[in-house]
C-alpha cells in the first residue's frame, strides 16, 4: 500500500488510501426452515488526493489497474471541492480514559455455520412452541471486516472488527389480517441472547392477540426503542454539521439553546466496547470519541468530519464516516446513545387511560425529514385503556413533527435497549400525540 | 469470461443438482452540486462475481472480488448447498441460450467529458438555485453507469448483456425561518447522454414546488377520496400490489398464496395491471432476466380479476406455473430474487375532470417521496397535495401521507382515467436489501375513496 501511495504522491500534494476487506455469512431461514447460506467477500480501495489544493476521489474493488484510479482521481480534483483540511499525521488515540476499544471477538470469526444453523433452530423451535401456525423468517449472521487507512503525512491505521446478528420474523395471517413482528439482536462480541429475542416476540405476539378499535384525535403514546428513530431521525440529520453549514437544518442558530425537555440527553460515542459503530479512528483518521449533542434539552454540539469542519471553522468530532467503498466520508452517527430516564415501562403504560404504544412502523424515513415532520403508519402498536394493554391497533396513523414533540416528552424508560447494534434508546412517553384511524 | 467461466463449472456438474456465476463489470461516475457548491465528483470501477449452487433443494451462494480461484468458490457454494439440502431439487424448465447483446448509444456517456457532465448539472442547479430568493439549498445528484453482466450456467446458457444506466436527481430546499421545506424530480434513462440534457423543466419545477410547499398548511388527517396522479398511482401499484406478485413472498406460505389465489376478484372491471421486462429500453428492462429466463408481457390483473403473477424459476416450478423473467439482482453481491421490472396500471376510460367530478371534500395527490409496504399494508407519501373540494382542485397541503390495506383499497378504486404514463425515475425498488434497482411504473390517474390520510 505505501507503494501505491508514493506513486500516487508523485502528481498531487497529498493522498489517502483507505482499503476494505469483509466476510460476511449469513445463514437464512425462511418458513420456518433452513432456506440458505451465503459467503460474500469484498475488498475494495479508496483514493483521495488533495491537488492543487482541490479534492479528487476514487475507488475501484479487484484487481483494476491502480494508474487509473490515480488518474480518475486527478480528473475529479480538477473540479473537486476547495480542501478546508489536510490529511491528519501521525495517529495515537490520546484518551487516556479510552486507549483500546474492544472491536473484535476471535469466538465471532471462528464460529461455524454448523452453529450458527442450530441457533436458528433453536429460536424458531422456541416461537413454534408458542404457537404452531406462525411462520418465522430467521437470520443469524456474522461479519468479519479488516480496514486500512494510510495517507502521504505518516498517518495510518488499521483495525480487525467482527459482527454477530441475530434477527427473527414472525407472522399470522388470519383471513385479511397479518401480524408481522420482528425484533434482532447486534453485537460485535459473541454474546448475544436469542431467549431475550424470542421471549420479546412470544410477549409482543401475546398483546397483538385481539385487534381493538381506537378513535381518531389527541393521545398519549409510548415509543418503545425500537420505534424510537421516528423520532429521532430528523434529529440526527439536523445535527449533522454539513446540514448546519449549508444552513438547510432548522437546528442550524439553534446551539446553546434550550428546545426540548429536560429530560433529553443523547451524545454520539464511537468508543463503546463492541458496539457496531464502534472504532478506534474514524475513516479518515480521526480519533473516535464520545459527542455530547444534547444535554438537558439544549444542544451542544453539531458533529463534524475533516471538510465540513474545516468549512465551519471548527475541529471534526471524529464523525467522518463513509457509506461504502465508493462514498467519501461526510458527516454520520458511529453510535447514538439516548440517556436512560427514570420511568419503567410498566409504570408509563399504569399512568395512561386511553393511548397506544408504538413497537414498529412504516415508511420511516419517508417523507421532509430535515422539517421534523413524520407520518407513519403504525405497522405494531398497542391499545392502552386504564393502564392496561387490551389489544393490538390497524389502520392507523401517527403523525407530528419530531422537533415539536420532543418538548413535550412525559417520561423515559429505566431500561434502554440496544437497536441495530448502534442505537440505544429508552421507551420514549409522549403526553400527546395525533392518530388517525380509519373509521 | 466464458472461457473461464467454463473452466469453473467443468467437472462440477455432477456434485450440484444446478450451478450458475455471473460476473460484473462496471464503471461509474457520480457528480453532486449541493448549494452553491460542488459537493462531490467521483469515478469508481467494479467489478465482482458470485457462484450460486442447487443442492438437493438447498442454495449455496458465494460472491467475491477476486476472480483468480473462481473454481475455489464453485466447490464453496456446492459444500455450503449441500449443509441446507434435504430434498429435492426443483427449477422450472428454461432452454439453454447462448447470446451477446451490445448497446449502442446515441451520444454514448462514456465518451462525453467529465466536464462536460459538471457543466450541465451545475446548469441545472443554477436553475434551482436562482430560480427564487426562499431556496436555501439544493441536491443535484448525476449518475452514470455501464455494466456489462456475464452469465453462465451448468445447462449451457452463456448470457452476456451490457445495460447502461443514466439518472439525475433533483432536489430544491426552500425555507423561511423555521420552515423548511423539500421537493424532489428524477429522471432515469438507459440511453445515451442526450436524453440528459432536456431536463431543466424538472430542475425549474422541483424549485416551485418547493417555494409552494412552504405556503402550504399540513392537511388535516382522516379518510378522503383520493386522486392519485401518474407518478403516484405508479408508485402505489408498486408498492401496495406489485410486491405481493412476486411469488417469492407466496409460494411456501399456504396463507398467504391463499390471499392471492388466482381468479379472486381484486377490483372493478376496469383495473388492469401488468408487469412487462420485454418493453425496449426501460430502466426495467433486459432481453434476459438474472437466471437467463427471457423477460415477457405478463398481466397480473385482468379485468380486475387477479390472473398472473412474477416468478423465478424455483416459485414457478414449486406453484405450478410459467417462469416469467422476474429473477433480478441489484449487482454481483446478490442472489437474483423476484422483483418487478415496468409495473403499470392500464388506462381506463375517464377523463381526468370527470374523476374530479362530484368529490366534496378529497385530496389530489401527486408526484411521490418515497413508499412502503408490509404484506397487505402500504404507506406513501406524496410530494405535493391539493384540498379537493366540491369537484374543484382547491388550496395546496403538505406532508400528505397515505395509508391503507391493500386489498380493499384496490376494491375501493373507482375511477381509471384514461392517461398512463409510464415514469422513468432514478429512484428504484428496495427489497431484502438489494436497493435501488433500477425499475419504472406508470398508471393513469386513479381516484380511490375511504383513504386513510395521516396528519396532524
Amino acid at each position: 500500500m505505501e507503494k501505491l501511495l508514493q506513486r500516487t504522491c508523485k502528481e498531487v500534494d497529498s493522498a489517502e488510501l483507505f482499503k476494505a476487506k469483509n466476510k460476511t455469512i449469513p445463514v437464512n431461514f425462511e418458513v420456518n426452515r433452513l432456506k440458505s447460506i451465503d459467503i460474500s467477500e469484498s475488498e475494495g480501495k479508496a483514493l483521495r488526493v488533495i491537488n492543487k489544493g482541490r479534492i479528487g476521489f476514487s475507488s475501484s474493488t479487484g484487481n483494476e489497474d491502480f494508474d487509473l484510479m490515480v488518474e480518475k482521481a486527478v480528473a475529479t480534483s480538477e473540479f473537486g471541492s476547495t480542501a478546508s483540511f489536510d490529511f491528519p499525521g501521525e495517529m495515537k488515540r490520546e484518551n487516556k480514559e479510552k486507549k483500546n476499544i474492544d472491536i473484535y471477538d476471535e469466538r465471532v470469526a471462528d464460529k461455524s455455520i454448523e452453529e450458527m444453523v442450530q441457533i436458528g433452530e433453536g429460536m424458531i423451535e422456541r416461537v413454534k412452541d408458542f404457537n404452531q401456525k406462525l411462520r418465522c423468517d430467521v437470520t443469524i449472521l456474522k461479519d468479519d471486516s479488516e480496514i486500512e487507512y494510510l495517507n502521504s503525512r505518516g498517518g495510518n491505521f488499521s483495525y480487525h472488527k467482527t459482527t454477530m446478528a441475530y434477527s427473527l420474523m414472525a407472522q399470522q395471517i388470519k383471513d385479511q389480517d397479518m401480524l408481522m413482528i420482528y425484533s434482532s439482536l447486534e453485537s460485535g462480541k459473541d454474546n448475544l441472547d436469542a431467549e431475550e429475542l424470542t421471549s420479546e416476540i412470544i410477549e409482543h405476539l401475546k398483546w397483538g392477540e385481539k385487534i381493538v378499535p381506537v378513535e381518531s384525535g389527541k393521545m398519549p403514546v409510548i415509543f418503545t426503542p425500537k420505534a424510537a428513530l421516528v423520532l429521532i431521525l430528523s434529529i440526527i440529520s439536523g445535527l449533522n454539521g454539513k446540514m448546519v453549514l449549508k444552513k438547510i437544518s432548522p437546528l442550524t442558530s439553534q446551539k446553546n439553546k434550550k428546545l426540548w425537555s429536560d429530560l433529553l440527553t443523547f451524545y454520539s460515542d464511537g468508543t463503546i466496547d463492541f458496539a457496531l459503530g464502534s472504532a478506534p479512528f474514524d475513516d479518515e483518521g480521526v480519533e473516535m470519541k464520545k459527542v455530547p449533542l444534547v444535554e438537558k434539552g439544549e444542544i451542544k454540539n453539531f458533529y463534524y468530519d475533516l471538510q465540513t469542519a474545516g468549512m465551519a471553522g471548527v475541529e471534526s468530532t471524529g464523525n467522518g464516516l463513509r457509506a461504502g467503498i465508493q462514498s467519501e466520508p461526510v458527516p454520520g452517527i458511529s453510535n447514538l446513545i439516548i440517556e436512560e430516564g427514570k420511568v419503567s415501562f410498566k409504570e408509563m403504560i399504569k399512568d395512561i387511560s386511553e393511548g397506544i404504544i408504538i413497537d414498529q412502523v412504516l415508511g420511516l424515513g419517508q417523507g421532509n425529514i430535515i422539517s421534523g415532520a413524520f407520518s407513519n403508519n403504525v405497522q405494531l402498536g398497542y391499545k392502552i385503556e386504564k393502564g392496561k394493554i387490551v389489544g393490538r391497533v390497524k389502520d392507523v396513523m401517527i403523525a407530528g413533527n419530531a422537533i415539536e414533540e420532543l418538548k413535550n416528552i412525559a417520561a423515559l424508560g429505566n431500561k434502554a435497549k440496544w437497536v441495530e447494534g448502534k442505537y440505544k434508546f429508552p421507551h420514549i412517553y409522549l403526553k400527546s400525540l395525533s392518530v388517525s384511524a380509519k373509521k | 469470461m466464458r472461457e473461464i467461466f467454463e473452466k469453473a463449472l467443468k467437472n462440477k456438474r455432477n456434485s450440484a443438482d444446478y450451478i450458475e456465476i455471473r460476473a460484473e463489470k462496471k464503471e461509474t461516475t457520480t457528480i453532486h452540486f449541493q448549494g452553491e457548491k460542488l459537493e462531490k465528483i467521483n469515478c469508481s470501477q467494479q467489478a465482482g462475481g458470485n457462484v450460486r449452487a442447487l443442492v438437493k433443494g438447498g442454495w449455496g451462494f458465494v460472491s467475491f472480488n477476486q476472480f483468480d480461484d473462481l473454481e475455489e468458490k464453485v466447490r464453496e457454494a456446492i459444500e455450503v448447498a449441500s449443509l441446507i439440502g434435504k430434498e429435492e431439487s426443483k427449477l422450472a424448465v428454461s432452454s439453454p441460450v447462448v447470446e451477446i447483446i451490445n448497446r449502442e448509444l446515441d451520444k454514448d456517456f462514456r465518451q462525453i467529458s467529465l466536464r462536460e457532465k459538471k457543466d450541465l448539472m451545475e446548469n441545472y442547479n443554477n436553475i434551482i438555485m436562482k430560480s427564487n430568493p426562499l431556496i436555501q439549498s439544493s441536491n443535484v445528484v448525476y449518475t452514470d453507469r455501464f455494466s456489462t453482466i456475464y452469465f453462465a450456467n451448468s445447462e449451457g446458457s452463456y448470457i452476456e448483456q451490457e445495460k447502461p444506466f443514466l439518472s439525475a436527481r433533483f432536489t430544491a430546499i426552500a425555507r423561511e425561518g423555521d420552515n423548511v421545506q423539500i421537493a424532489n424530480e428524477s429522471f432515469g434513462s438507459t440511453k445515451g447522454f442526450g436524453a440528459m440534457e432536456k431536463i431543466s423543466p424538472k430542475a425549474q419545477r422541483a424549485a416551485s414546488r418547493a417555494v409552494n410547499l412552504l405556503r402550504a398548511q399540513p392537511v388535516e388527517g382522516g379518510e378522503y377520496t383520493v386522486i392519485l396522479d401518474q407518478t403516484l398511482g405508479g408508485v402505489f401499484i408498486h408498492e401496495a400490489f406489485g410486491h405481493l406478485s412476486e411469488a417469492d413472498f407466496l409460494y411456501e406460505d399456504e396463507r398467504m398464496s391463499g390471499l392471492m389465489k388466482l381468479g379472486k376478484k381484486f377490483g372493478s372491471p376496469k383495473l388492469n395491471v401488468v408487469d412487462d421486462g420485454s418493453i425496449p429500453d426501460l430502466l426495467g428492462s433486459a432481453k434476459y432476466d438474472d437466471e437467463g429466463v427471457r423477460t415477457k408481457k405478463n398481466y397480473l390483473i385482468k379485468d380486475g380479476i387477479l390472473t398472473g403473477r412474477l416468478h423465478s424459476r424455483e416459485t414457478a416450478v414449486k406453484m405450478g406455473e410459467e417462469p416469467t423473467g422476474n429473477a433480478r439482482a441489484l449487482n454481483y453481491r446478490f442472489k437474483p430474487i423476484v422483483r418487478m421490472t415496468n409495473t403499470y396500471v392500464g388506462n381506463g376510460d375517464t377523463p381526468f375532470k370527470d374523476l374530479l367530478s362530484g368529490i366534496k371534500k378529497g385530496i389530489y395527490a401527486r408526484d411521490c417521496y418515497g413508499g412502503m409496504t408490509t404484506f397487505e399494508m402500504f404507506t406513501f407519501s406524496a410530494g405535493e397535495g391539493f384540498m379537493i373540494r366540491d369537484g374543484k382542485i382547491a388550496e395546496p397541503v403538505k406532508d400528505v401521507v397515505l395509508s391503507g390495506n391493500l386489498f380493499t383499497t384496490l376494491l375501493n378504486i373507482e375511477g381509471v382515467g384514461n392517461d398512463l404514463k409510464i415514469i422513468e425515475s432514478g429512484g428504484g425498488c428496495g427489497k431484502a436489501g438489494q436497493n435501488p434497482l433500477p425499475v419504472s411504473f406508470g398508471s393513469p390517474h386513479l381516484r380511490i375513496k375511504k383513504v386513510v390520510v395521516g396528519g396532524r
